[in-house]
């Protein structure tokens, strides 16, 4: 005879979601496409990392050829930029399915219908699907981590805080991938619909990059937050307080909505109001952490930053600078503005204000227009004109202006790079072979018997 | 112990439920007896809170079931589910027993008694339909809830299987467990269950026990010689 039903206790929260984190791990290691991630990362990554060593040894001298300037020898360009470029190759094409796979396949199966009668909050329930998901990227970026080790052997310059830079730049579009799959799965019946959600969001980023391109004003500011420019920002060193603050916002949200949307048991249109006021809450968040200013340049060349001296001096001047452009968006000269001078500015310079004025996108037919190439700086009153588009000149003008005299560049201070001739020895080997192998070894035993 | 009242459920403009009121008693197998598309599952779904429902409440002792109180209450077991497909029978086990702090102590039993102890390490999409229905029932019956809502507990079985099976649920209930089982075959309800719901086209059409239900279909002039002809006549 069966024993008496005993009193039902409530199982203990944290002892529940160590539970879900268990079956997200297994049913992690249990999915093809994960393996598949983990198997092409390698040979991904062999790629960028023996391409970009040979340019970057071919550069310094590699085979005879004349070295080139040291100061532009920077790992962080040369090397880890192109390398971790797996990454972002691996986070638009592979990691949405294992995402998918993760949330719809729970619907597919039948054991959300299951678990759902837990009263665990429903955010738990998808927040241990994307700790464990971003656990497994992890071990995913352990073949670009492989090639930095595989650098400082050969003799290479490795300046931590520029390659963890990158590493989280990475990390956060990795997120934002997990995020943006697991609304779509949650949103979706089917996870063919759901690739499909993802992919068209992907492809909407960079048709949104396109615009911005094209048109400028508030495109590109809206632009300069999809994952795209998001990483370039990463990889070049510089750790924009707003874009990180975006980047877990837009995390959640997609967490929230998943979350929302895997509750089963509650009416269509609770779920599409309960949206709704996520999405309003989301778009507040976002303006709010769009106005943060802290950055943080840890590129060891300062490749985002002026000379320190410079940067002393600049912060010393209170009076708001004004800058007007006259540079169609698509002129490259208004990108080199941008780059060299005005996003330098910005860092040390609040009260920066950059007004864009063209008739036309590209520019082309603008050029004899009177005032067109024009860059007019005006401070504490005073106007200055000027059509150089260098960070030098940009300096000059507006030392000009408020009457101080440039400071002297310190030589300490200048980079001068870390010019490295070698071969990528034992790389093929390792991206090629060892790692697929270890990845079908991994899988053949794992997904029998996971750990 | 449960009482569902006026229940309604609709998909656009069918409507699957309509005004569906019926109570369950604490310890008794009771059986829901419909031909196929009646709304079986879906009042199971809605009961199990997998579904919205559109209209109606659920309430024990007499008082309206929070989703935190139903789902300390009762548990639902969907039918044609194959949950975790990769993962083993025993950790299918370990899971239901560690996620919803379930009836450890009944482990082995159940296991014994659903004779599911040579499937412990096979994973569960490699079982057979029977094979899983049974692995199914074991989560069910070692979940900690008092009542167990299982959606055609016998489909996939054969004849001796589902004697066997009837026999475990018979057990557990008499043990305190509280059964509400779906059941589209009237002669495996015959056999396991105390009282029955009639459903047809959404609406009740009869609940009592099987002498209720009779009676309730000689009153039509009806033969009462089986529970498939009182079906018969009362839907």
């Amino acid at each position: 005879m069966p024993s008496r039903s005993p009193a039902v206790c409530a199982p203990s929260a944290v002892s529940s979601f160590a539970w879900l984190l268990v079956k997200e791990y297994r049913e992690l290691v249990a999915s093809r496409a994960w393996w598949v991630l983990l198997l092409a990362m390698g040979p991904l990554v062999g790629v960028t990392f023996i391409s970009a060593v040979r340019t970057y040894g071919e550069a310094s001298g590699l085979n005879g050829t004349t070295a080139g300037v040291g100061e532009a020898f920077s790992p962080l360009i040369g090397i880890w930029a192109p390398t971790f470029s797996a990454c972002e190759v691996a986070a638009v094409f592979l990691l949405p399915f294992v995402a998918i796979r993760l949330v719809s396949g729970d619907r597919q199966s039948g054991a959300l219908k299951i678990e759902m009668q837990h009263p665990i909050p429903a955010f738990a329930r998808i927040g241990a699907k994307a700790l464990v998901l971003f656990g497994g990227w992890m071990v995913a970026s352990l073949a670009p981590l492989a090639a930095a080790v595989l650098w400082k052997s050969y003799g290479g310059s490795v300046y931590p805080p520029e390659l963890s830079s990158v590493v989280f730049g990475h990390l956060l579009n990795a997120g934002l991938t997990i995020g943006l799959a697991c609304a779509a799965a949650a949103l979706t019946e089917h996870p063919s619909t759901a690739a499909i959600v993802t992919l068209s969001v992907t492809v909407g980023t960079w048709i949104l990059n396109f615009i911005a391109a094209v048109q400028g004003g508030i495109w590109e500011r809206i632009a300069g937050y999809t994952p795209p420019a998001m990483i370039a920002q990463f990889q070049h060193g510089l750790i924009r307080l707003d874009v990180v603050l975006i980047a877990i916002a837009l995390v959640t949200s997609g967490l929230a909505l998943a979350s929302l949307w895997l509750r089963l048991g509650v009416s269509v249109r609770r779920r599409v109001q309960e949206s709704v006021a996520l999405a309003a809450i989301a778009v507040l968040v976002l303006v709010t952490a769009s106005v943060a200013s802290p950055s943080w340049d840890l590129s060891e060349n300062r490749m985002n930053s002026f000379p320190e001296a410079d940067e002393e001096v600049l912060a010393k001047i209170h009076g708001p600078l004004e800058i007007e452009v006259h540079l169609a968006p698509e002129d490259p000269r208004r990108a080199d503005l941008d780059r060299k001078a005005i996003a330098k500015l910005r860092r040390v310079m609040p009260a920066l204000r950059v007004q864009y004025i063209s008739a036309t996108s590209i520019g082309l037919f603008e050029q004899t227009a009177p005032h067109y190439g024009e860059i007019w700086y005006e401070l504490g009153g005073k106007k200055e004109m000027s059509r150089a588009t260098t960070a030098e000149s940009a300096l000059e003008t507006i030392y000009d202006l408020a009457g101080i005299k440039p400071p002297v560049e310190k030589d300490d201070e200048i980079f001068h790079g870390h010019p490295l001739a070698v071969a990528p020895k034992g790389a093929a080997a390792i991206f090629y072979f060892v790692w697929p192998a270890a990845c079908v070894v991994g899988a053949f035993f794992i997904r029998r018997r996971p750990i | 112990m449960f009482q569902a009242r006026n229940l309604t459920k609709r998909y656009g403009r069918l409507t699957a439920l309509n005004d569906v009121s019926f109570s369950v008693r604490r310890g008794e197998v009771l059986g829901l007896i419909g031909p196929n598309g009646s709304g079986k599952t879906t009042l199971f779904e809605c009961l199990g809170g997998v579904l919205p429902l559109d209209a109606g409440t659920l309430v024990v002792d007499d008082r309206p079931l929070s989703d935190q109180a139903r789902a300390a209450t009762l548990f639902y077991l969907p039918d044609s589910i194959v949950p975790w497909p990769a993962q083993s029978v025993r950790w299918a086990l370990d899971f239901t027993l560690g996620f919803f702090n379930g009836r450890a102590r009944l482990r082995d039993e159940v296991v014994q008694r659903l004779d599911i102890g040579p499937l412990l390490d096979s994973t569960i999409g490699s079982l057979s339909k029977g094979q899983r229905k049974r692995a199914l029932l074991a989560i069910g019956l070692l979940m900690p809830q008092p009542l167990l809502l299982a959606d055609e507990p016998f489909d996939g079985l054969d004849l001796r299987q589902s004697r066997e099976v009837a026999q475990t649920l018979r057990s557990y209930a008499s043990a305190g467990r509280t059964m509400f089982l779906s059941i589209h075959q009237i002669k495996d309800a015959a056999r396991v269950c105390d009282r029955f719901i009639l459903l047809s086209g959404g609406t009740i059409r009869g609940e009592g026990t099987f002498d209720q239900l009779a009676s309730q279909a000689s009153a039509r002039g009806a033969e009462t010689a089986d529970l498939e002809e009182v079906f018969l006549a009362l839907t």
